[in-house]
């Protein structure tokens, strides 16, 4: 351990130096997301005059219940989209992100709207923007408030005492209609909805970028080593080889959570200081720790493993900047994912920055906790096993240097 | 004592073999010399002295210790100093020395002790604060030499340590070395400077094409190799008069600037030098006996060119 030691200080120290290094873990991120984010901000906030799709199950099928769905129909931007399905497949269809939401009015329409109670229920796609949510939500809301008054009136008139509207009561909207997502642990429901921003795809996505950049600075210290014979003076000091590489490891892998923090830092204080919108972090700590830690194991792996690939260290810094460049295209860092055909949508599964993104995305967009990330988590923790052991391989060669 | 039994290994995808049976025997304290042309084989045997390279078991021993054991102790009391820098440029003298101290598992006053030491025998005390890189080539030999002393080792293995460096700070590595060797440490030293191994080394062997070609005390072996001849280096070139009264010195032979002529007693050497003397000759040099390291080297590996 005290060995161990030795090299993470002697890896720090040389880091520290470097001031190329440095400028490439920290300055060229922060740079890419303030230039990204403020350049893309209208792009990503324009919703334009898109028709929302969405479902209906009507469980009551009364004459109020089929009013309402008159209601919603003279709704501009919203589109009805028409199926037999029942209630599970419907589900099933709109968690498949066939349609934004699924609305089901509830049976006993009539009396759960006199009661002031949950009359309807508004089910989310995974993704579905905030901002669309709360636009279909008021909708709803004002709909059935309607609704509610007119019902009490019309009791009211029935009963032939005048003097009795001034018992007419406004119901709360919010409580006639209950908003559930179809994401598993989103919380969109609640009323701090943040506007969906250039920022959340921005930072995440160019700190995945540079995260994976480290194999530049970590493969050109290798390689020195190797070609100034440094690596075969310490392995001839009769220790074994997974502490040299553990001395690799450990120090790139804090470098790399503290490019977490900084870039996060940057998303929620320097970009709104610059105008832009707040980086929201989403409501799990312990989600962002997650998808954050296993996706530095996977760039320390991944920058490792380009260190035994290359010979010199022009070898690795094109390598690794070629394929990071491929990866970020490919994983939705350059151009966001929802923007791509599904065929290149399919084909991002391949990228490993796209993992993180979408582990990150969970947390920062979504609202997701830890059980939303543990695919992206483990996926990117096998990626960077695999490496790691391919590495250590390659590393334990006897003659290799 | 230091024996190394039909020692073989050959590279991947190698036609022939790096190093084919060798046996050699250090003696323990002494300073052995390594020598061979370029590709012989030498920084490979120092790697499987060192554990760089696989050691076949029973192949190399250490006063009876077989190296080719895992975690064998004997291995902590050696120590590699490669041909090229192999330390940190971008750290200082006190930051390598510290790390390669540290990473040896040296305790906190030890390793203080220890750093003191090696940078007063290398003479490193005024630059422990100066980054290797600003360091001179000769600074930078001694800062390599240094690290490898930290491990205060019994068996020393030096790769060229003396390459590229002005004449003064390689008799101050030179000087160093012999100070090393007085306190007890035995030396591998491996160089191309015939001059630096003649001075230093009590045994040699030279090895070519991974074998050992000559073996033993360099005094003997230079006595031994001495031929019994007159080796006289012109200034100018001899006419066809001188040429041929010249001749008629049993067994001559004349090769450019260089005249070869075999003497067995001091009164033929008398003889040799009179009829030169009558020839009027211009004479650069003249040189009888035992041959230098370098005649010697040159002799065993056969002048040619190697890669």
């Amino acid at each position: 351990m005290k060995r161990l030691w030795y090299f993470i200080h002697k890896e720090l120290l040389l880091l520290g130096r470097d001031l190329h290094g440095l400028l490439l873990l920290f300055v060229m991120p922060a740079v890419f997301i303030l230039i990204m984010t403020f350049a893309l901000q209208n792009q990503y906030a324009d919703e334009g005059q898109v028709k929302i799709d969405y479902f209906l199950l009507d469980q009551d099928d009364s004459p109020l219940s089929r009013e309402l769905i008159e209601s919603l129909a003279q709704i501009d931007n919203l589109h009805r989209l028409s199926t037999a399905m029942n209630e599970q497949a419907l589900r099933a269809a709109t968690a498949e992100d066939d349609s934004k939401f699924l609305m089901i009015i509830n049976k006993n329409f009539e009396q759960q709207l006199l009661a002031g109670k949950s009359a309807l229920r508004l089910e989310i796609a995974p993704g579905t923007k905030p901002v669309m949510v709360h636009l279909v939500n008021a909708q709803l809301q004002n709909i059935l408030g309607q609704l509610s008054l007119k019902i009490q009136l019309q009791a009211l008139l029935a009963m032939g005492d005048p003097g009795a509207v001034e018992t007419l009561t406004q119901v709360d909207g919010k409580a006639l209609v209950t908003v559930q997502s179809l994401y598993k642990g989103s919380s969109a429901d609640k009323d701090s909805q943040e506007r969906p921003s250039s920022v959340q795809q921005n930072v995440p996505g160019w700190l995945l970028f540079s995260m994976f950049f480290i194999a530049i600075p970590l493969s050109n210290t290798l390689i020195s080593e190797r070609s100034q014979g440094t690596l075969a003076r310490l392995q001839s000091m009769n220790f074994p080889y997974y502490t040299i590489l553990l001395g690799k490891l450990i120090p790139y892998f804090l470098i790399n959570l503290l490019q977490v923090v900084g870039m996060l830092l940057i998303g929620v204080y320097l970009v709104p200081m610059l105008g832009g919108e707040r980086l929201n972090l989403g409501n799990s700590f312990a989600g962002l720790a997650v998808i954050s830690l296993s996706a530095s194991f996977a760039a320390v792996a991944y920058a490792l493993f380009i260190a035994q690939l290359a010979r010199t260290t022009e070898q690795a810094t094109i390598l690794s900047g070629v394929c990071n460049i491929i990866m970020a295209a490919l994983g939705g860092v350059m151009v966001p994912r929802f923007v791509m055909p599904p065929v290149m949508q399919d084909l991002s599964v391949f990228s490993p920055m796209a993992w993180g993104l979408d582990g990150f995305l969970d947390i920062l967009l979504r609202n997701g906790g830890v059980n939303a990330v543990l695919h992206e988590a483990a996926a990117l923790s096998i990626f960077g096993l695999g490496l790691l052991l391919l590495s250590a391989f390659l590393f334990s060669r006897p003659g290799k240097h | 004592m230091i024996k190394i039994r039909q020692l073989q290994f050959t590279y991947q995808g190698a036609d022939q073999p790096a190093l084919a049976n060798i046996n050699l025997c250090v003696k323990s304290k002494s300073i052995f010399g390594l020598l061979g042309p370029n590709g012989a084989g030498k920084t490979t045997l120092l790697s499987m002295l060192s554990g760089l390279l696989p050691r076949p078991a029973r192949s190399i021993f250490i006063d009876d210790c077989d190296l080719s054991s895992g975690n064998n102790p004997c291995n902590s009391g050696l120590s590699l100093v490669p041909q090229d820098y192999a330390f940190y440029q971008n750290l200082t003298v006190k930051e390598n020395l510290n790390f390669f101290a540290g990473v040896q598992g040296m305790a906190k006053p030890v390793l203080k002790t220890r750093l003191g030491e090696v940078s007063e025998i290398t003479g490193l005390q005024q630059r422990l604060n100066q980054k290797a890189t600003t360091l001179s080539g000769g600074l930078k030999r001694r800062l390599n030499l240094a690290i490898g002393l930290l491990n205060s080792p019994k068996l020393l293995l030096l790769d060229e340590p003396t390459v590229g460096i002005d004449p003064h700070s390689r008799h101050f590595i030179l000087e160093a070395i012999r100070e090393i060797n007085r306190q007890g440490t035995t030396i591998i030293y491996t160089s191309h400077y015939m001059e630096e191994v003649e001075a230093l080394c009590d045994e040699i062997a030279v090895l070519d094409k991974g074998q050992v070609v000559v073996e033993g005390s360099l005094q003997a072996l230079l006595q031994a190799q001495g031929k019994r001849s007159l080796c006289v280096d012109l200034i100018d070139l001899p006419e066809a008069q001188q040429l041929e009264a010249l001749g008629k010195m049993p067994g001559l032979t004349h090769n450019s600037l260089r005249l070869d002529i075999p003497v067995s007693s001091e009164v033929e050497i008398l003889k040799a030098l009179e009829t030169l003397q009558e020839q009027e000759l211009g004479i650069g040099r003249i040189h009888y006996g035992a041959h230098n390291l370098e005649e010697l080297f040159l002799d065993i590996t056969q002048r040619t060119l190697r890669d």
